[in-house]
């Protein structure tokens, strides 16, 4: 027998009121628990389905350009000094950065412009792997070029150029064949033929060489900035453009998602917390008796504290375990029954078993602090004399 | 061994004083009983010996020591000590067996009480003839036995002083009998008791009475 036997006792001898108090406490905890693992499941989603609408940092040579305009016309930018990058070089570099795992997809392209048929069009030279990756919004009728010689055909240039699937045509004096044609887009994409990165760069005799890249890169809770630093001191002598607005639009609906659950776990254990409160405080006043006598007994202000907050800090460690194993449960089970497309697992993480655990037990005792001192602060003279 | 100096005492500001200017000396080994009318301020002054209440003004000397300006801490640890009370009620906590709450004043950490402790716990629950109840819950044993149970938790720490708060108010007469036969019978053993009692036939039994009367001592014998 020992200190903690009294409040022991006491929450199994009004057992009903002790599983109510766990499983209401429970339940709030199982809600928490289940919303921090299904917004940061369902931030991951977004962040990865928000991706495939393109990429984020763009990375261009350094290029020497001069705004042309007469007489109130403008007349465009005219480069010179033309530059490239090397490709191999740079996905090298940009996947070695140090916030290299947030680096999805990094999809260099070159373009040439040219005449098939006596029409004038462009044909972009890209690595279809990463470019699917960057586009899923992508939907080829047909399929993506299996090798070298096939092309993806936007669908304003294939209509241009009277292309349908299967059709050979005549590039720069070399045959490729259309493997596919992409439906409309509404973007540059339509306009233009897709074809293998390598095999434009040797039809423009600039192997290896690229006009551009696209990075995309994972972004939730991570700077766009702080990668763009990074990727610019890898590549001193390249342009690193962050695409702030697509980025803050990724950010924003990622950090609605992570906000929302947090208000809502706020909310529900402020709701528990006081619920603990009231529990505690209801059970100071129906017992001022036995405060009186074991005041009487000798028992110190911070004994009848403790047998108080001690009541309070067994259910709440009770609730901590039950609650974050339906927490865990119910995140496996909600993104199905929700229709999220979100992934579901079931994910027992240790530390955040125990990190949950210790922040329920300091919460329970918070709640349980101010009437515990009530109790401790009565007047055990008093508290017989009301006898 | 236990005096009253002067003793006064207000609830609450602006309130009519219950005790104004109670002077009372105890002996070792005195049975001493409080006698006076409802409201007289006898329970009071009962609670103003035994520390739990802090008079208005005035001294409680225990052993020649002032203990009416003792701290919360020093009172606290007289009281688990030398200083014991019973109730009108017994006061037990219901969710604890018979030696439970016989060893509750032993209880301060969450260190466990010693084979030493429980042994004298039983030695006290013995003592008050419930040695083979030990294990029963307060709702299992009757009025008087519940009375005998907060007898020995009174015991359990050794006490010089036993103050009992109307110890045979809630029993029938048979009972109480029994339980004022128990306290001279302790007090027989050397245990000073100091009791608060309606009852001129318990008074009779004690070796000294005090009446109170609005708030005074009005006879002491």
């Amino acid at each position: 027998m020992n200190l903690a036997t009294i409040p022991l006792r006491n929450l199994r001898r009004k057992l009903p009121r002790t599983m109510l108090s766990v499983a209401v406490f429970s339940l709030g905890i199982a809600s928490v628990v289940a919303l921090a693992h299904l917004s940061k499941v369902v931030g991951d989603s977004l962040e990865r389905k928000m991706t495939a609408f393109g990429a984020n940092v763009l990375i261009t040579p350094r290029t020497q350009s001069l705004s042309v305009g007469y007489g109130g016309l403008t007349l465009g930018d005219v480069s010179f000094d033309m530059r490239y990058l090397p490709v191999a070089e740079t996905v090298a570099a940009v996947r070695a950065i140090p916030m290299k795992d947030n680096i999805s997809v990094v999809a260099p392209k070159f373009a040439l412009l040219t005449k098939v048929g006596g029409v004038p069009v462009g044909v972009v030279g890209v690595d279809f792997q990463s470019e699917r990756g960057i586009k899923r919004y992508w939907q080829p009728r047909g399929g993506y070029p299996a090798g070298d010689d096939g092309v993806l055909a936007g669908s304003a240039a294939a209509a241009a150029l009277s292309l349908d699937l299967g059709d050979a045509m005549t590039i720069e004096g070399r045959t490729f064949r259309v493997a596919g044609v992409l439906a409309p887009t509404g973007s540059e994409d339509d306009k233009v033929i897709f074809a293998d990165i390598a095999a434009v760069q040797r039809l423009a005799g600039k192997e290896n060489m690229a006009h551009f890249v696209e990075v995309a890169a994972l972004c939730a809770g991570c700077p766009i900035d702080e990668i763009t630093e990074h990727i610019q001191a890898a590549l001193p002598d390249a342009s690193i453009t962050a695409m702030q607005q697509v980025v803050k639009q990724r950010m924003a609906a990622i950090s609605f998602v992570k906000h929302l659950a947090f208000s809502v776990s706020f909310v529900i254990m402020l709701t528990a917390c006081a619920m603990i409160g009231l529990s505690v405080f209801s059970s100071v006043n129906e017992r001022k008796n036995e405060i009186g006598v074991l005041r009487a007994v000798g028992f110190s202000k911070a004994g009848v504290f403790s047998l108080f907050c001690l009541e309070a800090v067994l259910t709440g460690m009770t609730a901590a375990v039950l609650g974050y194993a339906g927490g865990v449960l119910a995140a496996g089970i909600v993104p199905d029954i929700l229709e999220t497309g979100a992934p579901s697992a079931m994910v027992f993480d240790v530390g955040e078993f125990f990190l949950t655990f210790a922040a329920v037990t300091a919460l329970s005792a918070a709640a349980a602090a101010p009437p515990s001192l009530a109790a401790a602060r009565l007047d055990p003279a008093a508290a017989l004399v009301t006898l | 061994m236990l005096t009253a100096i002067d003793l006064h005492h207000t609830y609450a500001p602006g309130a009519e004083p219950v005790l104004r200017g109670v002077d009372v000396a105890i002996a070792q080994g005195d049975f001493a009983c409080i006698m006076g009318r409802s409201g007289s301020g006898k329970s009071t002054l009962l609670y103003a010996l035994s520390t739990l209440l802090r008079p208005t003004s005035g001294q409680v000397h225990y052993l020649g020591r002032d203990i009416s300006g003792l701290s919360e801490k020093e009172r606290n640890a007289l009281r688990g000590s030398d200083l014991a009370m019973i109730f009108q009620m017994h006061h037990l906590l219901p969710a604890l067996t018979a030696l439970e709450n016989v060893l509750v004043p032993m209880l301060s950490r969450l260190r466990p009480v010693g084979a030493e402790a429980m042994a004298r716990g039983m030695a006290c629950l013995d003592r008050v003839g419930l040695a083979d109840k030990a294990r029963r819950l307060p709702g299992n044993l009757s009025g008087g036995e519940q009375q005998r149970v907060a007898i020995a938790r009174a015991l359990v720490c050794g006490p010089k002083v036993l103050f009992a708060d109307e110890p045979t108010g809630s029993l029938d007469s048979a009972t109480g009998n029994g339980i004022m036969n128990l306290l001279l019978e302790l007090n027989a053993e050397g245990l000073t008791v100091v009791m608060v009692s309606h009852q001129p036939d318990y008074a009779a039994l004690a070796s000294r009475v005090i009446t109170i009367a609005d708030g005074r001592v009005a006879q002491s014998s």
